[in-house]
């Protein structure tokens, strides 16, 4: 088994049979290690790049479970939390998968799970502590599951500032809080009404979030890949703003329709997208994949697909199926429900094949060691 | 009594199959597993303290993992299987 060390680049790709960890000190050629969790779904796993050596997954066993592991040796030696997250006897919920897990901005760690709820740990995910003023968020008994269940799914907490969070609910929307979570208000006026040219008025109009990013230089800056299409907000907007010019546009919802979503890790206004057809048909147009890039906010959109596969392509990427690492050219990586995972290490200027023929990949994640 | 852990959660038991001990309850089973290997009661029960939706528990081959573990009585000789209900594909 290849070394890990100070400099590496290190790919976590969590999927429906555990998670796989590929590392490279080129990003050309790569090492693997795993799957560990074999038989358990990963649907987020993460280098924490407080640290840059601490792995954590987000480990959910059907039958028995979801709990958060931890490696500080690159998968030598897990550490398993005491116990997963749990609902309040109030609330009659309990819960049933991980679905994130998030480094926070005050030495803690969050997870979103299913059916939706924010959890925190300050003990590195042994023992958690519901975010109440959420879980218990009036009206929740309202939220709409939609098809793949009712979970928090995105967590965004806002850098240096530990009393700011985004989070996404699909389909209950996007929910923000300005006091450590101890209030929260939605956030969804502007996005798309389904397949209608108008938008949403108000802020508590539930809508179907499917992942958010922040702008690597303007964290104020938001995207948002919804159902209902691409959008971008920035704090003291009014309202979402649609960004859909160069991206496919759907026919049934009259927008971008897809799941991942990620921002540049160094340059402003640079995110990157992977449409889908739409929601009748979730593989990528024609069975040619590709990419989408903006370098300007969301003015304009490129396709970018040199080196990805243009025919037979049949595929979906999932809502985190896709991210950077922070090196500078970035590297970007998309995963596929057919266990390929693609990277570019250019931006995104060009692409080739890490891995294939892995379990359905449910998220990837990419990180530089530090501290070895 | 004794009680068979299932294989996917024998690393809590230190690989071990089976465990003797005494419980009135099914809800004492599991409260004396977690005492013993802890971590164990919470792969087993809910947040609502029920058994969890795919976990099969057959007491004397009888399942009763619908039932409210603290309604299942128990008695010494009385066997206690927690297994992984058969789904998926």
């Amino acid at each position: 088994m290849a070394e890990i060390r100070k400099g590496d680049t290190v790919v976590t790709v969590g999927t429906r049979k555990g998670v796989f960890l590929f590392s490279s000190r080129d990003r050309r050629r790569w090492a693997s290690r795993g799957p560990y969790f074999a038989g358990d779904t990963v649907r987020h796993a993460f280098l924490d790049p407080r640290d840059g050596k601490t792995i954590y997954a987000g480990v959910t066993s059907e039958h028995w479970g979801p709990i958060v592991s931890r490696t500080t040796n690159f998968g030598g030696k897990w550490v398993r939390g005491k116990e997963g997250p749990r609902f309040s006897k109030e609330s009659g919920l309990s819960v049933t998968r991980i679905w994130q897990v998030q480094s926070g901005e005050a030495d803690d760690l969050y997870v979103g799970v299913e059916p939706a709820g924010l959890f925190r740990s300050t003990d590195g995910g042994d023992t958690w502590a519901s975010v109440d003023a959420l879980n218990a968020y009036p009206g929740r008994e309202k939220w709409d599951p939609g098809g793949g269940g009712l979970c928090l799914h995105t967590i965004l907490p806002y850098p240096g500032d530990t009393r700011r969070m985004l989070v996404g609910i699909s389909a209950a929307g996007i929910f923000a809080t300005n006091d450590s979570g101890r209030s929260w208000r939605m956030y969804d006026a502007g996005i798309r009404y389904y397949g209608q040219k108008k938008v949403y008025q108000t802020e508590d109009l539930g809508t179907c979030v499917h992942k958010m990013a922040r702008d690597a230089k303007h964290p104020a800056i938001v995207y948002q890949q919804n159902h209902a299409g691409m959008h971008r907000r920035r704090r003291g907007d009014a309202r979402w703003t649609i960004i859909e010019k160069g991206l496919p546009i759907a026919k049934s919802t009259s927008g971008t329709f897809g799941f991942p979503l990620v921002a540049h890790p160094h340059d402003a206004g640079t995110a990157y997208a992977v449409p889908l057809e739409g929601d009748y048909n979730r593989v990528v147009p024609r069975g040619a994949m590709a990419v989408y890039r903006t370098t300007d906010g969301g003015k304009r959109w490129e396709r970018l697909a040199k080196g990805l596969p243009q025919k037979d392509a049949w595929y979906t990427i999932l809502r985190d199926g896709m991210r950077t690492d922070t090196n500078d050219p970035a590297g970007v990586y998309v995963g596929t429900t057919t266990g390929q995972v693609f990277f570019s290490r250019t931006d995104g200027d060009s692409w080739g094949l890490l891995a294939e023929n892995l379990p359905q990949v449910q998220s990837v994640e990419a990180g530089v060691v530090a501290g070895r | 009594m004794q009680v068979t852990v299932p294989y996917a959660l024998r690393a809590y038991t230190g690989g071990e199959d089976t465990v003797e001990l005494h419980a009135a309850t099914l809800a004492q089973v599991v409260a004396a597993l977690e005492s013993r290997f802890p971590g164990l009661g919470y792969r087993l029960l809910d947040d609502q303290g029920r058994m969890r939706r795919y976990v099969l528990v057959l007491v004397n081959d009888d399942p009763v993992a619908h039932l409210d573990p603290a309604s299942v009585t128990l008695r010494d000789g009385d066997t206690v299987h927690f297994l992984p209900s058969t789904a998926g594909g």
